[in-house]
C-alpha cells in the first residue's frame, strides 16, 4: 500500500487587504502604524503617509466664468470648488444705514486714538475704523454644500446637514475673525464734485488716517460718501468628500478669494445708480490680509478594545506613564496630519490649526489665528506645540501651491 | 469676580435639568436632559454599542442657525467621551440634551459663539448629573479674553471680546486633561501657554507644578475654582434631595 500523499495544509482563512480594512478596520490601522519589530518596517498610516504627513494638494483657479472669483482645490480625494459671487449692495437698501452711518462718520475722525477700536495686525497697515462694516452688514455669506453626492452617507439633494451647516458657520467665523477681506476694498465711494477747486484726492488714495486732520475740511467740502457695497457670496461645493472637508473648503475659499476681481463701480449721478465698467483692465483684485492656512489633525489611540469596552479615562499622571512609554518606543496613540475618511471613523480627537505667518523685523513669525481642539485628553500643550510646527510647515507649503495656480 | 449660580432639577417632566447663570458674562441658559429614551429611525449601522448623543441649543430670540449647529457638535464631540454610553441600558438609546439660552446677550449672525460656550457645557453637565446619567469625570470650562496689551481678561462679556484681540474657551477634565480649547483671533502660543495656565487655575484652583517644584495657589486672584462650584452646586442638591433620609437617621 502505497502511503498516502501528505494531506494538503487545510485552505488557510485568507482575506485581502481590502476586506480586512473593512472588517477590522481600528486593527487593520493599528497594524501598520505599529508593525511588529521584528518585521523592520516604518510605522506608516494606512494609505502610505508618514504621520505628519499631507496629502497632494492642488489648487486651480478662474475656473468657473461666471464668478468674480473661482477655484477648485483638491487634497487628496477631498475636492472642494468654491465660486465667489458679487452683488451691489445700495446703502438705501440698508434699512438702518442713514442713522448708523450718521454717527459712524461723526466718531471716525476721532476714533483713531479710541482704545476701543480693535488694533489690526502689524502687518495691515490701515487700522480702518469702519472695519466692522463686514460683520455688521453681512458682506461675506459663504455657504458650504455636501449634499453633492460627495460621500455615500450624503443624500444628495437633502437638506444640509448639521456638518455643512457647521463648516459654513465655521468659514464665516474664520473670515470674520482673521478680518482677511478689507472693508475698503467692498466700499463703492461717491465724492461729490469739488467746489473749493483744490485737486480733489481720489477715492482710493484718503485711506490713511494720519492725513485725517488735514483731510477733515477738504473731505466736509467735497461730500465724500459711501453709495453701495459689494457684498461677496462664496458657495462652496465639497464635490467629492474623503475626510477633512475643512482645510479643503478653507483652502478653496483662500484662493477664490485670491482670484476675485471685482468691476470697476461708480455712482451715476444722473441716473441715480450705482454703474459698473465691463472694462477687465479697470476690474481690481481684492487685498486681502494674510494668508491663514488651516491644518487639520485626528488622534488614533491604540486601545484595541475601544470598540466595545468600558470608557476608562487615565488620570493625568498615567498620562505621564504613557508618555514615558512613548519614549521607549511603544506608541500608544498617533497624531495623524490630515486625516482621511477611514481615520476619520477612527478616531474622537480633532484638532484644527490656522496659522498664518507675518514678518516682524526681518523673519516670520508664526501667527495661531484658530485653535481647536476637542473630543479628547491625548493632545496638550505640548503636543499642540509640535503641531504648531507642522501647521507653519504646511503654510509654506500651501503658499507656494496658491502662488503657483 | 461674582461667581456663577446654578440650580439643579428645576424642570419636573425632564429626566434632569439644571439651569446656570453666569453673571460676568450675562448668560443664562436652562438646559435638560432625557436619557436613555428611545430614538425613532435609528439605523443601527451607526454604532450600535454606543448611546447617540443629541445636543440642541436654542438661541434666546431668533431661530437656531448655522452658529448653533457648530456649537452643538463641540458639545456633542465633548461630551460623546464624558458620557459613559456603554453602560446598562444605554446602547442604541438616545440622551437628548437641550440648551436654552434664556438670557443675556443675543449671537447674531457670525458672532463668536465662545463667550456662551462655558455656560452652557456647565449646564449640560450638571442637567446630566441632575439625570443620573453615568459619566466618566466631570469638567469645568472657562472663557478668557486676551487684549492687545496682553491682559487676560476672565469671563469677558460679548462686547469685550469683541474688541478683544483673541478669546480662548479651555475645558478641563476633572482629571487634570485639557478636554476642549477654542482659540479664535491671532495670537502667538505664549499667549496661549499663559492662557492655558490661567484657565487652569481658574477651574482647578492650583497653578501648575513649576520647574522648582512648588505648587502655586491663586485662589486669591480668581476666587473659587469653577469645579468646586459646581461640585457644590450638586452636593446641595443631593443633600436637599436626601434631607428625609439625613434626618430620618
Amino acid at each position: 500500500m502505497a502511503s498516502p500523499a501528505p494531506p494538503a495544509p487545510p485552505p488557510a482563512l485568507t482575506l485581502p487587504p481590502s476586506q480586512f480594512a473593512r472588517l477590522q478596520p481600528h486593527a487593520y490601522l493599528l497594524a501598520h502604524l505599529s508593525p511588529p519589530a521584528s518585521s523592520n518596517q516604518l510605522s506608516i498610516r494606512a494609505n502610505g503617509r508618514a504621520p505628519s504627513q499631507f496629502r497632494p494638494t492642488s489648487a486651480n483657479t478662474g475656473s468657473l466664468t461666471h464668478t468674480n472669483g473661482s477655484a477648485v482645490v483638491r487634497v487628496g480625494d477631498t475636492t472642494a470648488v468654491c465660486g465667489v459671487r458679487a452683488e451691489l449692495l445700495p446703502t438705501t437698501d440698508i434699512a438702518s444705514w442713514s442713522v448708523s452711518h450718521a454717527s459712524a462718520s461723526s466718531s471716525s475722525s476721532s476714533s483713531s486714538s479710541s482704545p476701543a477700536a480693535p488694533k489690526s495686525n502689524s502687518s495691515s497697515n490701515s487700522a480702518d475704523a469702519e472695519e466692522s462694516q463686514i460683520q455688521d452688514l453681512n458682506l461675506l455669506v459663504p455657504n458650504l454644500s455636501l449634499s453633492t453626492g460627495c460621500a455615500p452617507g450624503f443624500v444628495p439633494g437633502a437638506p444640509p446637514s448639521a456638518l455643512a451647516q457647521s463648516l459654513s458657520y465655521q468659514i464665516l467665523a474664520l473670515l470674520h475673525s482673521t478680518r482677511l477681506v478689507r472693508a475698503e476694498d467692498l466700499r463703492v465711494w461717491y465724492e461729490g464734485p469739488s467746489f473749493t477747486g483744490e485737486e480733489g484726492g481720489r477715492m482710493d488714495v484718503d485711506v490713511d488716517v494720519d492725513a485725517e486732520g488735514e483731510r477733515d475740511e477738504n473731505s466736509a467740502a467735497t461730500k465724500k460718501e459711501i453709495k453701495a457695497f459689494w457684498v461677496l457670496y462664496i458657495d462652496i461645493m465639497i464635490v467629492s468628500l474623503a475626510g477633512n472637508p475643512f482645510d479643503a473648503a478653507w483652502a478653496a475659499v483662500l484662493a477664490a478669494l485670491r482670484d476675485t476681481k471685482l468691476p470697476r463701480a461708480w455712482w451715476d449721478v444722473d441716473n441715480e445708480m450705482v454703474v459698473c465698467s465691463d472694462v477687465v483692465s479697470e476690474a481690481r483684485k481684492l487685498t486681502l490680509r494674510g494668508l491663514p492656512v488651516a491644518s487639520s489633525f485626528c488622534v488614533f489611540e491604540a486601545d484595541a478594545a475601544a470598540g466595545w469596552r468600558a470608557v476608562i479615562v487615565p488620570d493625568a499622571d498615567e498620562e505621564r506613564e504613557i508618555e514615558d512609554t512613548a519614549k521607549r518606543g511603544m506608541l500608544r496613540r498617533w497624531i495623524l496630519a490630515d486625516p482621511d475618511g477611514y481615520e476619520e471613523g477612527l478616531s474622537q480627537e480633532r484638532v484644527c490649526l490656522v496659522v498664518d505667518k507675518e514678518v516682524v523685523g526681518g523673519e516670520g513669525k508664526t501667527v495661531i489665528v484658530k485653535m481647536e481642539k476637542n473630543g479628547g485628553w491625548a493632545v496638550d500643550s505640548r503636543e499642540l506645540k509640535q503641531l504648531l510646527d507642522v501647521a507653519a510647515a504646511r503654510w509654506e507649503s500651501l503658499k507656494q501651491i496658491l502662488e503657483q495656480c | 469676580m461674582v461667581a456663577p449660580s446654578a440650580t439643579l432639577s428645576t424642570l419636573n417632566r425632564a429626566d434632569g435639568s439644571a439651569s446656570y447663570q453666569c453673571p460676568s458674562t450675562g448668560s443664562n441658559i436652562l438646559g435638560s436632559v432625557n436619557a436613555p429614551v428611545e430614538l425613532p429611525g435609528r439605523r443601527d449601522a451607526l454604532k450600535p454599542e454606543d448611546a447617540t448623543i443629541e445636543v440642541f441649543v436654542k438661541p434666546g430670540t431668533a431661530p437656531a442657525g448655522v452658529g448653533e449647529r457648530y456649537v452643538e457638535g463641540i458639545i456633542k464631540t465633548l461630551l460623546g467621551r464624558v458620557i459613559l454610553g456603554r453602560e446598562k441600558g444605554y446602547p442604541r438609546r438616545g440622551v437628548v440634551i437641550t440648551l436654552a439660552v434664556i438670557g443675556g446677550e443675543s449671537v447674531g449672525r457670525g458672532d463668536p459663539y465662545l463667550v456662551l460656550l462655558p455656560a452652557l457645557l456647565h449646564t449640560a453637565l450638571l442637567a446630566l448629573l441632575s439625570a443620573s446619567v453615568p459619566l466618566s469625570m466631570t469638567f469645568s470650562a472657562t472663557v478668557l479674553a486676551v487684549d492687545a496689551s496682553g491682559q487676560i481678561r476672565r469671563e469677558p462679556s460679548a462686547e469685550d471680546a469683541a474688541t478683544a484681540q483673541s478669546v480662548h474657551v479651555l475645558a478641563f477634565s476633572s482629571k487634570g486633561h485639557l478636554l476642549l480649547n477654542e482659540s479664535q483671533g491671532s495670537f502667538d502660543f505664549d499667549t496661549w501657554e499663559k492662557v492655558r495656565q490661567r484657565a487652569s487655575a481658574i477651574c482647578h484652583g492650583t497653578q501648575l507644578v513649576s520647574a522648582d517644584g512648588d505648587v502655586a495657589m491663586v485662589e486669591d486672584v480668581d476666587g473659587r475654582p469653577l469645579e468646586g462650584t459646581l461640585r457644590e452646586t450638586v452636593e446641595d442638591q443631593v443633600y436637599r434631595d436626601y434631607n428625609w433620609k439625613i434626618n430620618a437617621a
